[in-house]
């Protein structure tokens, strides 16, 4: 996928909200940058095991 | 004594003077509002100031006094709080034109403590709205001004505490850190600021800026008096899902200047872009702990290089699920920035979300490893004293977003993986801004990193300083 279309699929995500172009503009520079880091930290993780998200509920908390 | 005299005072000095009856709060209150009220027009510390609350609750803590009850080292002491805490009938605001008047019905845990430990709660100071930034700019009630000079920034995103503190308007404040909010003011404002590890001090009842990094910290003149205001606040509360069990905290009672032998890790490969004085600053502070007993041993964690970029990511996808409704419907409201940055932090999807974690996660099995070899990692705090305010929010100039070996990545990782950092003064630049140290432990060695910044500050007196503006 070509990154201009990349950055629309993610801009697609704020639909009804109603942005100024200068904010649209600031918002796609930094969905790019998103998209560079992302694929850096994909790589610098893929051996990592995945985190454990779980929480204990409060009255089970060592 | 006289009015400015009091606000010279530290807490430790304040509390013994006010239990001993030789200062009353009533005293302590009354000098140290006047002294707000003289400097706040240069600040802009200040989002709401509590005078009739503060003087009557002073009152009340006289009378106690004079009964016999006294409630801890924070009895009748001024103390202030970052508005990001909520206070029963007392509009807390976020920084936020969206809660611009919201009076809660409750207090957060934070102020729940202060409360019983008879702390006098003065004024809630300004941030960046909800704690997005690193400048005390972006606050619907303006900028914080430094008030070592007052063209610069005071830092963020608990600027308006860091400036409070450092100019005397009381002894200790307490502020919340998701990035470097509580280490990076502190530093440009010359004084201690302390976060301790994740979960030791409840953040029920503040607002979040991003959950998995979300902490309360807090800022003062001197070492024993973060201890002091930590005991008050640290230990379990099943409100907040990060709070952790703990023995009763007893920081000041086990502070100890005594670190011989302690290793004390330096990642060198980090410094390379900060700043001369700076650098110069760190390496005296270096020489300094060495003459203390520590032992210095040279690092290299590459995987640090990664820490700025997973800790941004990471902040800006919880902040976007955080504010994902308020944004919706009225993100006109929010500062153009934090507006533009929550609309970007939600295109991040679930899935890469999940993939910074990971990367997050190596990080910290990194960290792990390295603090099998060492007890403290010491750094500058910032890599450059406080920039001006005309530089606007990329004047910090660590808004670093590759992997790489720039100074961001030392501010950023303490936070990310919720280790105990400590920032402390150690020098000033040739322009008279003060330059910060940082000391971060191991997890729940939150006693060391205190003790190593006690041993510091026990051999210097950078701590003592005080920005003419106090006085004049």
């Amino acid at each position: 996928m070509k990154n201009e279309e990349k950055v629309a699929q993610r801009l697609a995500l704020l639909d009804g909200i109603d942005l100024s172009p200068a904010d649209l503009e600031w918002i796609a520079s930094e969905i790019e940058d998103f998209e560079r880091m992302v694929a850096e930290l994909e790589e610098f993780g893929q051996d990592t095991p995945w985190t454990a998200l779980q929480v204990q509920p409060r009255d089970k908390k060592v | 004594m006289a009015a400015a005299d009091i606000c010279e005072l530290n807490l430790t000095e304040l509390s013994r003077l006010i239990a001993a009856r030789d200062l009353s709060s009533s005293e302590v209150v009354s000098a140290t509002l006047a002294h707000l009220e003289r400097l706040e027009d240069k600040l802009n510390a200040f989002i709401t100031v509590l005078r009739e609350p503060a003087l009557a609750a002073a009152k009340k803590a006289d009378e106690d006094i004079t009964r016999g009850q006294n409630r801890g080292p924070l009895h009748g002491v001024p103390v202030t709080i970052k508005d990001m805490f909520e206070t029963a009938g007392v509009r807390t605001t976020g920084g936020s034109k969206i809660l611009a008047d919201w009076i809660p019905e409750t207090d957060a845990a934070l102020v729940e403590r202060l409360n019983a430990a008879g702390a006098i709660i003065i004024g809630k100071t300004n941030l960046d709205e909800f704690g997005h930034g690193g400048t005390s700019t972006l606050s619907h009630f303006g900028p914080v001004h430094n008030p070592w000079n007052l063209d610069r920034i005071a830092g963020g995103s608990s600027g308006g505490s860091a400036a409070a503190v450092a100019s005397g308007i009381g002894p200790l404040s307490y502020g919340t850190e998701t990035g470097s909010s509580v280490r990076r003011p502190a530093s440009y404002c010359g004084i201690t600021g302390f976060k301790p590890t994740f979960g030791v001090i409840s953040r029920q009842g503040s607002f979040r800026g991003a959950w998995s990094q979300d902490h309360v910290g807090l800022f003062a003149r001197s070492v024993k008096d973060i201890t002091l205001g930590l005991d008050t606040v640290a230990g379990f509360d099943a409100r907040d899902p990060a709070s952790v069990h703990q023995e009763n905290p007893a920081y000041a009672a086990r502070l100890d200047a005594n670190v011989k032998g302690l290793r004390v890790g330096v990642l060198g490969r980090f410094l390379d872009e900060v700043n001369p004085e700076v650098r110069q600053a760190f390496d005296a502070a270096l020489k300094v702990l060495a003459g203390t007993g520590c032992e210095l041993i040279d690092l290299d964690v590459p995987e640090v290089s990664y820490a700025a970029m997973t800790s941004m990511m990471t902040s800006s996808a919880e902040s976007a699920g955080i504010n994902r409704r308020w944004f919706r419907e009225r993100h006109q409201d929010f500062v153009p920035h934090v507006s533009r940055g929550i609309a970007a932090g939600m295109t991040i999807t679930a899935s890469e979300y999940l993939t910074i974690q990971r990367a997050r996660h190596r990080i910290r099995e990194a960290l792990r490893a390295t603090y099998e070899r060492v007890d403290i990692i010491a750094s500058p705090t910032t890599a450059r004293v406080a920039p001006l305010l005309t530089d606007g929010v990329k004047g910090n100039g660590d808004d670093t977003r590759h992997a790489s070996y720039n100074h961001s990545n030392l501010l950023r990782f303490p936070s990310m993986l919720g280790l105990p950092g400590c920032s402390l003064p150690c020098g000033f630049n040739a322009e008279g801004m003060p330059i910060g140290m940082q000391l971060i432990g191991n997890w729940f060695t939150d006693q060391t990193v205190l003790n190593t910044a006690f041993a510091y500050e026990r051999t210097t007196d950078w701590h003592t300083r005080r920005p003419a503006l106090v006085r004049t």
